[in-house]
């Protein structure tokens, strides 16, 4: 299965958000987000701590339910949608906080996220190690990420910088066209995040992905185009250079826009919270 | 009418008993993420050292004595056992937990032999409370309310308005914050789980006479006591009120009445005979199904509402 | 500490397993060694079965005997009627007629059961346990009450000559089914369901996200453990020729759960060395002391404490220092380790004993050791064996730190060494 999306059956968005809501009890984190991203666009969102971008990917991705609005993903109606059922339709999503199969080797990892795309299923009756297609892809993957020469380490016993290569490996493994990746290069050093973002750059060729991000560096430099993200709301949307010169971003997020951290710690912005 | 209060009013008595015995098991298993398989063993202890106690000194020392060493008990198992699983994660300290339900056990079958012993109630609470129409009701059963609803605001009381309650609470869902700002995490949790086992304890004083000690009540109720975890929702006091009661009268009520589907369908004219297909189970009297229908709601539920009755999602 | 993947054939290990079942009972010719055997391949087939849902999908359930003991009550109620002439099936397939019916009620229960996991999943399997139990003597016309329903394992024409009449032929028929049994349990752990099981029980939301049903995940898992557990069911019924409400009791439950554990949960040999320790305690010890039972739960609360990855664990550990060729080092410390454990459990044992013969009605209060007679209403007795214990605990302390420290140097260097 390539992983071009298929324009044919689609010219939308490939993900759309129309007006989502969502409270835990009395208290709103997302409050009216309308967002379009077309395909194969690297859209990354950005805004300060307890913005909601966590909370958006989890709605995205169907571990929360909206409290009320809809999203769209190739046009298809999603909401309320399991995890499960929306990964199926090729939307696959990574973790903050790594999120992998800590007693598995590497090369279980990505080849259990490669199972359900390459058709096995629940199946009980083919052997695993025989499943030649499946192997090839989990190969080509590893490759990708680098973690080739570490493929039967069990992966609770790898390096943080290579749990987070994992965690994208895992998420890319299943051939999926709509990405999202949440704060990939949180932790890293500066050569590591150079080849994360490389890495990034790679694989969503062809792809949509939607990032959420703390690092400037990274955001302006894989970006087609960002959105911002304050107390739920998004504040403003376009590409790079007219999110560097809008004064709403300055004032609420950026701040002094000139220094540039690369370790992804918070702009001395971050009395956005006055 | 007659029967029908005084069934309600049993039911009560055995709900709120089984209470005391989820809302100890409740309050661990919210604070400690641990769920302790033992705890109807620290009940049935509960029991036996107020027996021994109630033998050789008095009932009312052994209401005080039974809990206090019951507690400490429990103190030591969380210091030396729980703690050192701990790390091991939640399957193995329910495993220890359980383990240490089948020692308890055996340890009772060890000292007190296998047959049941004679826990009696004292003699100036044997009695009627008062009649209802031509029914006494006895003041035990009564006593047994008391002290149920008294524990219960104890520790209402402790953990809402005293500094200790505070840092408990503090302490569930922060518990590194906690450590930080001085308190001793770690002999909360002892305090918790022995104030937990101090309270199975209890009910096991004011139960073991009331119905009856021995080894095999431990086996008898613990897994009524899960149910009605389940049942009333993960973690959730309300809802181990509410299960308790329901419980509580479900069998009460059960076991004192003789319905059954062949009664039902011979009310209509359908007579069942032993040629019917699955006439066993149309003859089954109210009062032999009794034992299962707490696992009946459990399932029921489960199908039609797996959160419980109160439970918020599963952690 | 790191478990690395065994390179010894796979060919070489099944073919060694295949021949030490057709040898065992040449080599153990007692009688009691061959009812034994036979019980421990049942019982083989029954830990592994529920190492399926643990092990493998870090489900815990209190309640797996319900499906091996529904299994026997079907396959016994089927041989009863091929002994009337009502059906015609071979005594040697009747495993599988009790596999499918653990199969049945399998789908059945595991519905319910599996949409909850965790804690809440274990509670779910102990109540279904004591429903089946309560429900089991609450219908004696099918469950033949407390006394059980009993038959004859020797029924239709002898095949070849076998009737499976004597104990013998038995015990081949349970190797047969439990060396299959074993295999295809292996094969399932290689299939894109049996790595999913292990994907769900390492971390069951990323499953969700790579797009597993988890719910349904742990169904199929359960139903297909259920029907090894009805083969180890209908092999009891087969053996013991009868089934009562004990075969889907709580205690079963437990027993199996405690093989399991001490044998070792994380591989998948654990439950095979567990079930053969396991029966070994229950058929052997039981007959030498009563307080077995208190025995059995102590050595598994001590596994749960300090080797919780039981006894397959112990042992794989070693395996590392052996090939570096340094296990003799470790020989002196496990030697004194196990003299001071020794020390401690007699004191222990000698304890026991007395509070069971004071606590007994009727039993002698005397303990007779090595013509040494002890009344344990007197003080003295107590007081040795306490301070034998009190000794042997003591010593156990430093030996298990002797043993630590020179462990630790081992282990030390091994990580130096590699690459």
């Amino acid at each position: 299965m390539s992983a071009t999306p298929s324009f044919a059956a689609n010219h939308g968005p490939a993900i759309e958000l129309r007006d989502v809501h969502k409270s835990f009890g009395t208290t709103k984190i997302i409050n009216g987000v309308s967002l379009a991203i077309p395909a194969g666009e690297r859209h990354a969102i950005i805004g300060p701590n307890g913005a909601g971008k966590s909370t958006l990917f989890n709605l995205v991705s169907g571990r929360y339910e909206v409290s009320s609005g809809r999203i769209l993903l190739n046009g298809e109606d999603i909401t309320g949608l399991k995890p499960y059922q929306i990964n199926r339709k090729r939307l696959s999503r990574s973790f903050q906080v790594t999120n992998i199969f800590h007693n598995l080797s590497v090369y279980e990892n990505i080849r259990c996220a490669e199972l359900w795309s390459a058709g096995y299923r629940y199946s009980f009756w083919h052997r695993v190690g025989a499943l030649k297609d499946v192997q090839q892809r989990a190969e080509e993957v590893m490759e990708r990420i680098g973690l080739a020469k570490r493929r039967d380490v069990p992966a609770g016993t790898l390096t943080y910088a290579e749990q987070r290569a994992l965690e994208i490996g895992i998420t890319i493994a299943g051939g999926s066209n709509v990405i999202l990746l949440d704060e990939p290069t949180s932790g890293m050093s500066r050569t590591e995040t150079a080849r994360a973002v490389e890495l990034i750059r790679q694989v969503t060729e062809g792809r949509t992905l939607i990032m959420v991000e703390h690092d400037m560096g990274v955001v302006f430099n894989l970006a087609d185009r960002i959105s911002v993200l304050v107390y739920g709301e998004v504040i403003a949307t376009g590409a790079p250079e007219e999110i560097r010169a809008n004064p709403a971003v300055q004032e609420a997020y950026l701040g002094a826009l000139h220094k540039e951290d690369d370790a992804g710690a918070q702009p001395a912005g971050d009395a956005a919270h006055a | 009418m007659e029967f029908f209060l005084i069934q309600t009013l049993n039911g009560i008595s055995y709900g709120l008993l089984l209470f005391m015995l989820s809302s100890g098991l409740t309050l661990v298993f919210s604070l400690m993420g641990v769920l302790n398989f033992a705890h109807a063993s620290f009940y049935m202890l509960g029991a036996y050292f107020a027996y021994q106690v109630s033998t050789k000194i008095g009932f009312w020392p052994a209401l005080v004595l039974a809990p206090m060493l019951v507690g400490l008990i429990g103190m030591a198992v969380e210091r030396w056992g729980l703690r050192t699983v701990h790390r091991y994660g939640h399957v193995a300290e329910l495993l220890f937990t359980f383990g240490l339900a089948y020692l308890i056990e055996e340890a009772v079958h060890l000292v007190w032999g296998r047959i049941a012993v004679e826990y009696r109630v004292p003699p100036e609470l044997d009695g009627p409370l008062f009649t209802i129409y031509t029914s006494q009701y006895p003041i035990y059963r009564g006593f047994m309310m008391l002290v149920a609803v008294a524990m219960l605001v104890s520790i209402w009381l402790a953990l809402t308005r005293t500094r200790i309650g505070l840092v408990i609470q503090a302490a569930l869902t922060h518990p590194q914050t906690v450590e930080a700002l001085g308190h001793n995490v770690p002999r909360v949790f002892m305090l918790v789980f022995g104030g937990g086992a101090a309270l199975a304890g209890l009910a096991g004083v004011i139960g073991g006479n009331a119905f009856v000690t021995e080894p095999g009540m431990a086996a008898a109720v613990g897994p009524i006591i899960f149910v009605i975890v389940v049942v009333g929702g993960m973690g959730s006091l309300a809802g181990a009120f509410v299960a308790s009661l329901l419980i509580g009268c479900l069998q009460t009520f059960a076991v004192a009445l003789d319905w059954s589907f062949a009664a039902l369908f011979a009310r209509f004219g359908y007579t069942v005979t032993s040629e019917t297909p699955l006439a066993a189970l149309w003859n089954i009297g109210l009062s032999q199904a009794a034992p299962v229908l707490p696992y009946v709601l459990m399932v029921l539920l489960l199908i039609f509402r797996p959160r419980g009755l109160m439970g918020t999602r599963e952690g | 500490m790191k478990y690395r993947p065994l390179n010894l054939g796979r060919w070489l290990i099944w073919g060694a397993t295949a021949l030490v079942f057709l040898v065992a009972p040449l080599a153990l010719r007692q009688a009691f060694a061959l009812t034994m055997m036979t019980q421990m391949g049942a019982f083989i087939i029954f830990a592994l079965s529920y190492n399926m849902l643990l092990g493998q999908g870090g489900m815990l359930s209190f309640g797996h005997a319900v499906y091996s003991g529904l299994g026997a009550y079907i396959t016994v109620h089927v041989l009863n009627l091929v002994s009337k002439g009502t059906f015609s099936v071979p005594v040697s397939l009747l495993p599988l007629v009790g596999g499918l019916a653990g199969l049945v009620f399998g789908v059945l229960f595991g519905y319910v059961t599996t949409k909850k996991a965790g804690t809440t999943f274990a509670l779910i399997s102990l109540g279904i346990g004591e429903m089946v139990y309560a429900c089991v003597l609450m219908f004696p016309d099918f469950f033949g009450g407390e006394a059980g329903v009993s038959t004859n394992r020797v029924v239709g024409e002898p095949f070849l000559g076998i009737t499976f009449g004597p104990a013998i032929q038995v015990y081949y028929l349970v190797a047969f089914w439990c060396f299959a049994s074993m295999a295809a349990m292996f094969a399932l752990t290689q299939t894109p369901l049996g790595r999913m099981a292990n994907a769900v029980r390492d971390n069951p939301e990323r499953a969700e996200f790579v797009g597993y049903n988890t719910q349904h995940v742990r169904f199929l898992q359960l139903t297909l453990s259920a029907f090894f557990a009805g083969v180890s069911g209908a092999l009891s019924c087969i053996n013991f020729e009868i089934v009562s409400a004990e075969n889907v009791s709580a205690i079963r439950s437990g027993g199996v759960l405690l093989a399991t554990f001490i044998g070792g949960v994380p591989f998948f040999f654990g439950p095979i060395i567990g079930a053969v320790v396991f029966i070994f305690f229950v058929v052997a010890l039981s007959g030498f002391t009563k307080a077995w039972l208190l025995y059995l739960g102590l050595f598994f609360v001590a596994m749960v404490l300090y080797a919780p990855g039981g006894i397959a664990s112990l042992i794989l550990l070693q395996l590392p220092v052996i090939r570096a060729r340094r296990f003799r080092e470790m020989l002196v410390p496990y030697a004194l380790a196990l003299a001071a454990g020794l020390v401690a459990l007699a004191g222990l044992i000698g304890m026991v004993e007395m509070v069971y013969r004071l606590s007994e009605q009727g039993a002698s209060t005397v303990l007779g050791v090595l013509g040494f007679a002890f009344d344990a209403r007197t003080a003295p007795p107590w007081i040795a064996f306490g301070l034998v214990l009190a000794a042997g605990l003591a010593s156990l302390r430093y030996a298990a730190r002797f043993a630590l420290a020179r462990w630790n140097a081992i282990q030390h260097d091994l990580l130096a060494r590699q690459p």
